[in-house]
């Protein structure tokens, strides 16, 4: 390279990193240093604290929405306040919680460790996200003191165009936390492309970095779309533009289409991740690779791309041409394919394993079983007439917490057992933890499984009350809700006390083959003391003994090798890397 | 397959809630299928590979045919699925010749069914064994008609037409919902909350359906308004056709102008002339709110045009109407 | 990798000063600590920026994709409301933004050849480009303001005017003589597209005058002028999307 001999601009920050050999938590000190850190794994804190507590506020407007439900007329809340609750909940869930909850928190955290970098591509902007992530939710969560939205969280004109101004704070802030989703989506797009470590080839890429790749491509593709939408509602509100209002000349029909073309690939935003998850623990927790990896990566990419395709599922009933109605049925049917083979092969994967069935495998399994009733109850909504039945009813209702509560949220709590040992240094109580799974699996399916009856028996959603062939449905979920809500609050003891009082945590507690475990716990702030130079897949569990998996891979002489070498493991001591440079 | 109710689906009261039905059982037998082999599978491995000592993984193999086969095999499966969804989506968008039209409009939030006899009500009576054909739209926000007896729904939006057809196959009562969230009401201008039997909203746009005999349907029709003296007629009108919603009958000014003694009144209008409410007057805001505008009022006005929607006989029922107003 | 403990020089790179003078290896002051070679670096950024404006293309598609709508079902209004537009004015302002890409273009190269002054020169021109465009822009739509052609409640109405103080009534006005009805709509679209169209061109301005400081400053060189580049090729975008929007919104018919 040629010799630079520049006065230093704007590079001031790198001196303020720390020591890069440091536990990345104690690297610096004081509030500035998390507040200002450019650092991925505090970035990642930063964000899993706020979705923890978006999840936490989104949890308890559900509990309050159930417990409204509990018996006909009014029980604690009026119609308005109502409405306002279930927008806030679905609201609050989808883009302050779920959209970014797997990528940012565990994305930012594990994403560069996993291919061996020391960073993401762009630190600052990895940080710029983070505040925008808040400036967001800020004007998203004002709209609660300037009157409340209650336009169910898709919005639809003409109605959002006529209700309470407080429209306008609630889609500015979903508009800006859309560019915080896109700029998580670009730089880990960058990073994987850019910055994996010597030997980390595609073909070795962890399923995880494969879903968040998947994850990256939809939010930068479709959340711009969203951003058009949401802006062209706030000129409409502001000026009364009318391009989505019948009364000046214009089409509600092409919000929904708008809206729906972000909204759909957004679901798919939030299950590719959970998914990925799932993908990690599986493997570790059968000590094998994956069966058919390569197929289950592609599939990640199969959904991002198919995702982008049904839209119009959701518009069935809305006044969309016959050939357009045929076209999204069609199309819909065949993002089952590759769900299905993610299905498939995890199962495949378990045939002939050697299973650990702790906390985070049982998540994994709730992952399976919950969203395979999720996703088959897809297919109901997917064909054409019984949609025009089921369309806007509980059943959908029931559908989308199956795939996105019982699918992602199960990834993510798997995720947050599996990986808290690694991001806290830190062990949990198992016997407590598989209590807790226990309570909300089984709060879940009560909750959300009577609701697929009611739906399909005519009960629509977004009701504040009900006939009285409805009710013992509506006390069942609500019940149901109770031990949901217990279970989840129980969870967040038990990782909150592992948290303060748990037992310091080995690097590598499960086993796992993969990369991220064979760094130190706690992870220093460069992830790696010295930088990885990997020589297999992340699943090669038949190159090592089950105590080797303890106590240290054992990894081959440090050649860049293209592929995973068949050699027989050396012994112990050669097991450290030379050297390279 | 009976037509009773299920557990999972209401009974069927129309021609086209078998096709759905056996389509929903049958998509749900497969799940059960798919669903129990799955997880099945997976508690059965779960089971027989738990870790023990001496227990170890074999390595994955590679199974090319085996992947292929759960990927190809499903798409026939898939198509079928589509495809009776499709066709069953047809028979219920192309109405039959000679089915009988019903208007319906929506509004916050109540529902408006014009019959062929020009004469409307807010429920909904069918006769049984006749194709039926509704002719819908929306005055304000979405709403969406929805019958779950009669396995129907559809979108109800405003500036565009919307149409929807069933035949019922037995007398009856079933519900009719909105089910398209159309927003609520429970606070009244001050902030201050109502009665729950006062909250207004999506979910209270409930109504009946009433399936009944041709003899019954025909006896229903003819007793509908037809012989109602004209003021009462007027009164409902202006209750159903929210003029009840801006003009007030008590004298208190709201948005629009009080009825209480219009009649016969002297109204200065916006271009400084002064006018004489009568019947010509009356048609013509009715029909051109903007072509004359009472001084104050912003032009052009905000009442909507009730072109179309008002015959001369609802307009001379509401004159009638209006001349009972008096100022004391 | 699990035990290894032993610290190597390379993981260190940055602890002293900021200066980020690897001991060993060329490890430049521009390099961040966490990329191993300006290469490596280049390419992310590189790709960033392109993945970036792919985004930024979705999003006018959105505004595109209206448009067409519109356009399909309401060919005649279109074509009527579009002769409001001052098509010289649109003109200029297509010559000049296609002159400033050219100099963005040529200020990278200058910035490649280590030209230093002459990129300055080149960002300048084109720094000025945008102004006139945002200038030619700002007379515009006064005009148009001033003609109550902005949809909406005081559409027919100049804006500001005395007429317009209804804000809220539920009744817009979605007619104004000399128009056929709806021509709101084209009005629409044409203040949403050239509206956002306006916003990029200042945030493009915003990001060539830092491009320009930093050059001035000197922290560019045949090396590493990665910022000059990126800078350029936003501009590019910017450009792009005129050169549609042009045709589009004042050539209907
Ligand atoms: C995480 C989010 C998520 C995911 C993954 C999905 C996945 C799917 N969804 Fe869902 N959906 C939502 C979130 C999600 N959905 C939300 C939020 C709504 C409502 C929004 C609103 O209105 O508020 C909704 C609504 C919705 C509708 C509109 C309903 C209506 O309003 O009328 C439809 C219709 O087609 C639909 C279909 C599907 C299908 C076919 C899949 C498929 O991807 C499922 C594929 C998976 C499987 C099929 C199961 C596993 C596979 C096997 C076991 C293999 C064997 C099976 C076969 C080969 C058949 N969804
Ligand atoms: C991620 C998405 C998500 C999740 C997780 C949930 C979770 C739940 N939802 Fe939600 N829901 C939606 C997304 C979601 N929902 C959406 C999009 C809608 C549509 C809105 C609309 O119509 O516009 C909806 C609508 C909706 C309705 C229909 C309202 C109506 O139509 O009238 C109902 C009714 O029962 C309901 C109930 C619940 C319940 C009981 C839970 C429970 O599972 C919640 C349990 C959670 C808690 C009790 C919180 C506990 C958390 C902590 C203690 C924090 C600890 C932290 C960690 C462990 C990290 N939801
Ligand atoms: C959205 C509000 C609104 C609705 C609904 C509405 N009006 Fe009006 N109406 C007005 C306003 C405002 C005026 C005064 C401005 C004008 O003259 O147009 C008015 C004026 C009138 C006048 C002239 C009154 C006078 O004092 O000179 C008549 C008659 C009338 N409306 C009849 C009706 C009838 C009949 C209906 C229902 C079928 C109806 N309006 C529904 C808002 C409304
Ligand atoms: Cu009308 Cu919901
Ligand atoms: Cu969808």
């Amino acid at each position: 390279m040629a010799a630079v001999d520049l006065p230093i601009g704007g590079h001031a920050a790198e001196s303020e990193h720390g020591d890069p050999n440091a536990p990345y938590y104690s690297a610096k000190k004081g509030w500035k240093s998390w507040a200002y850190t450019l650092d991925h794994k505090r970035i990642a804190w930063l964000y899993l604290t706020m979705i923890s507590i978006a999840f936490l506020a989104g949890g308890i407007f559900a509990l309050l929405l159930r417990f409204e439900l509990w018996s006909r007329g009014k029980t604690i809340v009026d119609a308005e306040t109502y409405n306002r609750f279930f927008t806030l909940h679905g609201g609050i869930m989808v883009f302050l919680f779920i959209i970014p909850s797997v990528p940012a928190a565990f994305g930012n955290f594990f994403l560069p460790i996993m291919i061996g970098a020391k960073d993401v591509a762009f630190p600052r902007l990895n940080m710029l996200s983070f505040y925008v992530y808040i400036v967001g939710a800020t004007f998203a969560l004002s709209s609660i003191i300037i009157g409340a939205v209650d336009t169910g969280w898709t919005f639809y004109t003409p109605y959002s165009v006529t209700t309470s101004n407080a429209v306008i704070s609630m889609t500015f802030g979903v508009f800006v936390l859309g560019f915080s989703s896109i700029l998580t989506g670009l730089n880990f797009l960058v990073t994987i492309h850019t910055m994996r470590a010597p030997g980390m080839t595609w073909k070795r890429l962890p399923l995880f970095i494969w879903g968040m790749y998947a994850t990256g491509l939809m939010q930068v593709l479709a959340t711009p779309v969203l951003a058009i939408t949401l802006l062209l509602l706030i000129f409409e509100r502001f000026f009364g533009a009318g391009i989505f209002d019948p009364k000046l000349g214009g089409d509600p029909v092409l919000f929904q289409h708008f809206f729906w073309f972000y909204s759909h690939p957004a679901v798919y935003i939030m299950i590719v991740p959970g998914m990925a998850i799932v993908s990690e623990i599986i493997s570790t927790f059968t000590r094998r690779q994956i069966f058919g990896k390569f197929a289950v990566a592609l599939s990640s990419l199969g959904l991002a791309l198919l995702g982008f395709l049904v839209w119009g599922h959701h518009m069935f009933t809305a006044g969309m041409s016959e050939f357009s109605t045929m076209l999204f049925s069609a199309l819909t049917f065949f993002v089952a394919i590759p769900s299905g083979v993610k299905i498939f092969n995890w199962t495949a994967t378990m045939y002939k394993g050697d299973i650990k069935l702790v906390t985070p495998m049982l998540y994994a399994m709730g992952f399976i079983f919950l969203f395979s009733i999720g996703g088959l109850t897809g297919l109901f909504l997917g064909m054409l007439s019984v949609d025009i039945h089921l369309h806007d009813t509980y059943f959908v209702v029931a559908h989308f917490h199956y795939v996105m509560m019982g699918g992602t949220v199960m990834g993510f709590l798997g995720g947050l057992f599996y990986w808290w040992p690694k991001m806290t240094g830190k062990l949990y109580n198992e016997a407590q933890a598989r209590i807790s799974f226990v309570l909300v699996f089984i709060g879940f399916n009560v909750t959300f499984m009577s609701q697929f009856i009611m739906g399909s028996r005519g009960m629509p959603r977004r009701y504040y009350d009900y006939l009285e062939q409805f009710e013992p449905f509506h006390k069942a979920s609500t019940i149901g809700s109770w031990i949901l809500g217990a279970g989840l609050f129980f969870t967040g003891y038990i990782l909150l006390s592992a948290l303060f009082k748990g037992k310091k945590a080995p690097p590598n507690p499960w086993g796992s083959a993969a990369l991220e475990w064979q760094t130190e716990t706690p992870v220093v702030l460069a992830n790696f003391r010295k930088p990885p130079i990997v020589t297999r897949d992340p699943y090669d569990y038949h190159l090592a003994t089950e105590a080797e998996l303890f106590d240290g891979f054992p990894e081959d002489a440090p050649k860049v090798a293209a592929k995973p070498s068949e050699k027989t493991p050396a012994k112990k001591s050669t097991t450290k890397k030379k050297d390279e440079e | 397959m009976s037509l009773e109710p299920t557990f999972q689906l209401p009974e069927q009261m129309s021609t086209s809630a078998p096709h759905i039905d056996n389509l929903y059982y049958f998509v749900y037998w497969l799940s059960v299928v798919l669903f129990v082999g799955i997880v099945g599978a997976m508690c059965w491995f779960a089971w027989a590979y738990r870790t023990r000592p001496g227990h170890k993984a074999t390595p994955t193999p590679h199974n090319l045919v085996l992947e292929l086969a759960w990927t190809i095999a499903p798409v026939p499966l898939l198509i079928m699925l589509f495809h009776w969804g499709f066709q069953g989506y047809m028979d219920l968008s192309v109405a039959p010749a000679g089915a009988e039209e019903v208007r319906v409009r929506a509004f916050q939030w109540g529902w408006d069914f014009e019959y062929k006899t020009g004469e409307s009500d807010s429920k909904l009576h069918i006769p049984v064994g006749r194709p039926i054909k509704l002719v819908m739209s929306s005055n304000d926000v979405l709403h969406a008609f929805f019958v779950p007896g009669l396995r129907t729904k559809r979108d109800l939006v405003p500036g565009m037409y919307t149409s929807v057809w069933f035949e019922a196959t037995k007398p009856g009562q079933t519900d009719l919902f909105c089910a398209e969230y159309c927003g609520g009401k429970s606070k009244d201008q001050n902030g201050n909350e109502l009665d729950f039997a006062q909250f207004k909203g999506h979910w209270a746009m409930h109504s009946d359906v009433t399936i009944e005999s041709e003899e019954a349907y025909q006896k229903y029709l003819d007793g509908l308004g037809g012989n109602k003296p004209p003021e009462e007629r007027g009164k409902s009108l202006y209750e159903k056709k929210q003029c009840i919603g801006c003009h007030t009958i008590d004298g208190s000014k709201g948005v629009a102008p009080t009825w209480k003694g219009i009649w016969g009144r002297q109204e200065k209008l916006s271009d400084g002339t002064t006018i004489t409410v009568d019947e010509n007057y009356v048609r013509e805001s009715v029909l051109e709110p903007n072509a004359k505008i009472v001084n104050g009022y912003a032009s052009p006005s905000v009442m909507p045009t009730f072109k179309g929607t008002l015959k001369d006989k609802d307009i001379d029922a509401i004159i009638a109407f209006m001349k009972t107003l008096k100022d004391k | 990798m699990a035990n290894v403990t032993e610290t190597v020089e390379g993981a260190d790179a940055h602890d002293a000063g900021g200066e980020g003078h690897d001991d060993h290896d060329a490890h430049p002051a521009f390099l961040q600590h966490h990329f191993d070679t300006p290469a490596q670096q280049f390419d992310a950024s590189k790709l960033g920026m392109w993945v970036f404006i792919a985004t930024e293309i979705l999003m006018f598609g959105g505004l595109f994709v209206a448009y067409g709508i519109f356009r399909a079902s309401d060919a005649e209004v279109f074509f009527a409301a579009h002769k409001v537009l001052d098509k010289q004015m649109g003109a200029l302002n297509t010559i000049v933004l296609l002159f400033s890409s050219l100099t963005a273009a040529l200020a990278v190269r200058s910035a490649q050849t280590g030209k230093r002054q002459m990129t300055s020169i080149y960002l300048v021109i084109t720094i000025a480009c945008a102004c006139i465009f945002l200038v030619v822009k700002y007379f515009e739509y006064t005009h148009k303001l001033h003609d109550g052609l902005l949809p909406g409640h005081c559409f027919g109405h100049p804006w500001f005017g005395d007429k317009c103080t209804e804000h809220g009534s539920s009744a817009v006005p979605i007619s104004v003589e000399g128009l056929p009805p709806r021509a709101n709509m084209f009005f629409a679209l044409y203040f949403a597209m050239t509206g956002l169209h306006g916003l990029h061109v200042v945030i493009g301005m915003s990001i060539l005058i830092w491009v320009l400081i930093k050059n001035i400053k000197g922290q560019f060189s045949p090396a590493y002028f990665t910022h000059v580049d990126l800078g350029a090729l936003y501009w590019h975008l910017v450009d792009l999307v005129w050169i549609y929007l042009f045709p589009l919104l004042y050539l209907v018919g």
